[in-house]
Order: structure tokens, then sequence, then C-alpha cells
């Protein structure tokens, strides 16, 4: 069985997966979507832009963020006008988790709204509804797969990300220390059996996360075939 | 009233189409490839043009020179596809309603559009299906439910090229004559000059490039001409009328055709006095003879006028009147020249021959 302090974990990394995962669908849909119908210049490099954070390494990230979050830098400074604290705080977890997930939802989601036929778009649009009312009941739906994979990807890179956090948020214990960041702290404190609980504990989770979704989207698709 | 003034460049040619028309229902006949599916896109909203304009009764729906373009939502106009298109995520109830939503906030009559659309088209047993599982003429009718339910002032249908092998009961043309009858405006992309003549008041024959002929479905559809162009079309003389009585005892039914004449068809148990039926017999299978037959085995003889004969490469296609009823058949050159059936042959009496089986019911 866990202990308290594992199970404490455990829920504190799931919180801000979750809470992560949840704060970027509206951008990354928004995002998608522009990225899917914009066919102008400029959009492979929003592309690369946005796709910066999967190639950096995420020390690099996370010192950027630190920069900019610190109350000496830019939007630290406004921040903390506003009486709102983010570095070494649980937001700071959920922001550096965000910021490295973004385009791992973006770009299966991308995908998937370019999958989506154009004439059964321009078909709809005869049918009396308007371009986003379109994207939301006829692209939205048919791009259900792309969303559930980009969704579990940003997810998943959340449960497991550690060095954009470790700058930011530090590993500050029932703060901001999160699973990934505890198997580290235990590993270099000695306690090598506590961190391979904590391992086989995020095996458990990946596990039940991936398998849960492979039945969610096979049954999907099954009901989408033409 | 519809008026098209167009530019519009394909691939290897620029389609110009310039027309008005204040016809109810419109056929446009063509070769494949002949931008037939391109101008119903323009008039939808779906494609852009070079220059040009589209009117549909009065209102200006597209004119490159006002650099107007209306979105294809606000047109009030009804696409049916030739692959139907529909939306694979919803069943067919969903894919009828997806267009009621925003017509209007009246509920009860996008309900009554609803229910009147399932009626018509005959999809009630339907409505819970995936379009998966549907036969590609019940796609046809949910797609064009799906347009009649937001209640267009005008609707465009594509015929599936296809439709010329679809099974008779898979076929769109009786369902079509039944929209025609609630006066919606229609074109109606088709091969086939019998549902032409069935459906239409006006006939347009396009060609790569333009419009080659247009008018009275009967008088434009110049078989030969037609032949040429198209290698597809198909002439299939179509009969809409009613059952007018029964005889149990031989199994058939007097099938009494609304233009006009009585025909013997084989009685179905649904095809009972007053029952509206369409039925179609093609114009290889109607048989000529120059003189009045006696003992024949088949049910019909007519005696008709002829009104046109036109060449073909290696047939003849006669036209004729039987009491009121247009028919087309097909004869080979070989058999018009020992007829005596030849160009100046208008006028003549012929007796049609059809045999009972060779009338097949369309609905």
């Amino acid at each position: 069985m866990l202990t308290g302090e594992e199970l404490s974990i455990l829920w504190l990394t799931l919180g801000i997966a979750i809470t992560s995962t949840l704060a970027i669908l509206p951008l990354g849909i928004l995002g998608a979507w522009m990225l899917s119908r914009w066919r102008g210049p400029g959009r492979g490099l929003v592309e690369t832009i946005l796709s910066l954070p999967l190639v950096l390494p995420p020390t690099a990230v996370g010192l950027l963020l630190l920069q900019l979050l610190a109350k000496s830098g830019p939007i630290g400074r406004a921040l903390d006008a506003l009486g709102v604290e983010v570095v070494f705080t649980w937001k700071a977890v959920v922001l550096a988790c965000a910021t490295m997930s973004f385009p791992l939802l973006v770009r299966p989601l991308r995908t998937a709204f370019d999958e989506v036929e154009p004439r059964l778009i321009a078909l709809a649009r005869t049918l009396g509804r308007g371009p986003f009312d379109v994207f939301l009941h006829l692209t939205l739906p048919m791009s259900w797969r792309g969303l559930v994979t980009g969704a579990l990807l940003a997810f998943s890179r959340a449960l497991g990300e550690f060095g954009a956090t470790i700058l930011i948020a530090g590993s500050i214990p029932g703060r901001t220390q999160t699973l990934s960041l505890a198997i580290f702290q235990r590993a270099e404190t000695g306690h090598d059996a506590e961190a391979m609980r904590l391992s086989g504990l995020t095996v458990l989770v990946a596990f039940g996360l991936m398998w849960t979704t492979e039945l969610i989207t096979t049954r999907r698709t099954r009901r989408l075939r033409t | 009233m519809i008026e098209i003034d167009v530019q519009l460049p394909l691939d290897r040619f620029t389609l110009k189409v310039n027309h008005k028309s204040e016809s109810i229902a419109i056929a446009l006949l063509g070769p494949s490839g002949c931008g037939k599916t391109s101008l119903l896109e323009v008039i939808a909203g779906l494609r852009r043009i070079a220059a040009g304009r589209v009117l549909v009764d009065g209102e200006v729906l597209t004119d490159t020179a006002g650099k107007v373009s209306m979105k294809p939502e606000r047109r009030r106009v009804g696409y049916v596809p030739q692959d139907s298109m529909l939306f694979p995520h919803l069943d067919v109830r969903g894919n009828v309603r997806f267009g009621l939503k925003r017509t209007g906030g009246d509920s009860a009559e996008s309900e009554r559009r609803f229910q009147e659309a399932v009626e018509v088209l005959e999809i009630g047993p339907l409505l819970s299906r995936r379009p998966y599982s549907l036969s590609g003429g019940e796609r046809q009718r949910v797609a064009l439910a799906r347009a009649l339910a937001t209640a267009p002032r005008l609707l465009l249908l594509d015929e599936p090229l296809a439709a010329l092998d679809m099974e008779l009961k898979e076929r769109i043309l009786p369902y079509l004559l039944r929209v025609r009858a609630m006066k919606t405006r229609m074109v109606y992309v088709t091969h086939n000059v019998g549902e032409a003549i069935a459906l239409a008041d006006e006939a347009i024959v396009l060609r790569e490039g333009g419009i080659e002929a247009h008018g009275a479905p009967r008088e434009v559809l110049s078989f030969s001409a037609l032949a040429s162009i198209d290698p597809q079309v198909r002439f299939d003389n179509i009969l809409d009328g009613s059952i007018s009585a029964r005889d149990d005892e031989d199994g058939t039914a007097t099938f009494t055709p609304a233009s006009g004449g009585h025909l013997v068809v084989t009685a179905t148990p649904d095809l009972v006095p007053g029952v509206r039926a369409t039925f179609t017999v093609s114009a290889e299978d109607v048989l000529v003879a120059t003189h009045a037959l006696d003992g024949v085995s088949a049910r019909n003889v007519l005696e008709a006028r002829i009104t046109a004969v036109e060449r073909q490469e290696r047939q003849v296609l006669l036209r004729a009147n039987a009491s009121g009823c247009e028919w087309i058949a097909k004869v080979t050159q070989g058999a018009a020249r020992s007829l005596g059936l030849s160009e100046d042959a208008e006028g003549l009496t012929i007796w049609l021959v059809v045999k009972t089986q060779a009338l097949r019911r369309l609905r």
C-alpha cells in the first residue's frame, strides 16, 4: 500500500497534470484550428515557434520562464503588483507543464483538423451554418481522435515534466514536488527503494491512462467508419 | 428566376454560361467533365468565379463587378452532391436536423419541415442508422432530405454517375417528382433523357465551354446530338401516374399515366386502384410496328404518331405520341430502313409494343 506521503505526491502530480492539460485545451484547439485553416505566409514560422518546446532542452525553457516570471522580470513585476506569486508555487509547475506540453496537443489536433474533408465543411455551410458553428458541430467532433491523442500526449508530458519545473518551481515537498521530482530527490539522497516504489507508481498510472484511451478511441473510430 | 452570367476557368477550358430561367425544374445534361458540378458549386457559393454574377429571385448571390459574394450559409441554396456527403459522425436524424438549428427561431416550423422531409423522402425507418450502413440510394435520399429541411429557395442536385447502374428501387427520381410537386425550384444534373423529360420544364445541355442548347426538354434533347457529346446518356421512358384497376385473376393492374393512355403492368400486392406509381421502360425495350398487330402476346400495343426520327451512329431513335403520352423507342438502322422510318416519317402512324414485364416500377 502507498504511504500517506506517496499518496499526496500522486494527487499533487495528477492534479497539476489535469489542470495544465485543461488550461491549454481552449488555446490549443483554437491554435490548431487557425493553423489548419490558415494557408497564408508565416504559417511555417508560427508552427516552428510553437514546436520549439519539443526540441529545446526543458531546462532552457525553464530558465526562460524564470527570467520572465521572476519579480525582476517583465511579467513577474506586473504579477507582483497584482499580488500574484507564481515562481516556486504550484502555479509555476502548471505553467512549466503547460508550456512543455502545448505542442504535443496542437500537432495531432491540427493534423486531425486537416484531415476533415473540406467539401464536407463547405456542404455544412450550405445548410445555413456559419464557419465557427461548422467547426464546433462538424470539424471538432470529427477530429475527436486527434483531440484525445493530443490531450493524452500533453497530459503524459505534464506527468513526467522535470527540467522546466525544477527551474521555476523547485522541488518543495508538499508544494511543488511532483512524482518525477520526488523520484530524482529520493534517488539522489540514496533512498533507492523509495525511488523504485515511486517509479512503479508512475508505470501503473501511465498504463491505466494509455489503456483507457486506447479503448475510447477504438470504439469511437468504429462508429466514425464510413 | 435564376440569372447566371459567369466565366469559370476550369482545368482544360473556361466555362462561359449566360442564362436566365423562370423554370421550376431545370435538367442539366452533358458529358462528364463539362463543368456541370462546377456550375452547381458556383451557385451554392462553394467555388469562386473569375467574373460574372449569379442572381436568384432578383437577389444577388455573387457579383464580381459589385464585389458581392454572399456566404454559402446565407444563400438558402440547398446542395446535394454526387457522393451525398453525409456527416459520418451523426446518424440520419442528426444529418437531416443539421440545417434546422440555424434557419429561423421558430422550432415548431423547423419541426414541421423535418417531418415533411422525412415523410417525402421516406426515410423514417432510417433515422437511427449511421451513414456507413446505408445504400447509395438511401444516402442520396438522406442528403436530399437534409437539404430540403432547410427550406431552400433553390435546390441543386448532382446525380451520381453510379445512378445509371443503380437498381430501380435505388433511384431518386420518384422522390424528386414529389419534391417538384412541392414547387421547390431545382436544378438537376442527369444523364438520363427520360428523367429530364419526366421532371423538368427546361433542359440545358452543357458542353465543354458553355451551353449547347436549352429550352423545353422534349424540344432540346435532340437525341443524336446529345448522344454524340455524352456517351453515357440514357433514354428511358418514365411514366408517372396512378393505378386505375386491378385484375387479380390475371395478376395484372391497369396503370394510367398522368399524361394519358392506359398500360397493363404486373400487379404487386401494393398496386391497388388509386395508388400513385412511376414506371420505366428503356427505349430499347419498346418495339415498333408499322401495321396494326394481331395475335401478339404483349399486352400493351399502343397506336402512336411519330413526332420525330433521330438518326444516331448505329441506331435510330423515334419519338411518338400515344394518347398524349410521349414515347421514345430505339431501333437499329437496318430495322428503321426496312420499316421505311426515315427522317421524313414524322406524322406516320405506328404501333408501340411494350411487354408487361418490361414496364418496371421505380417506386
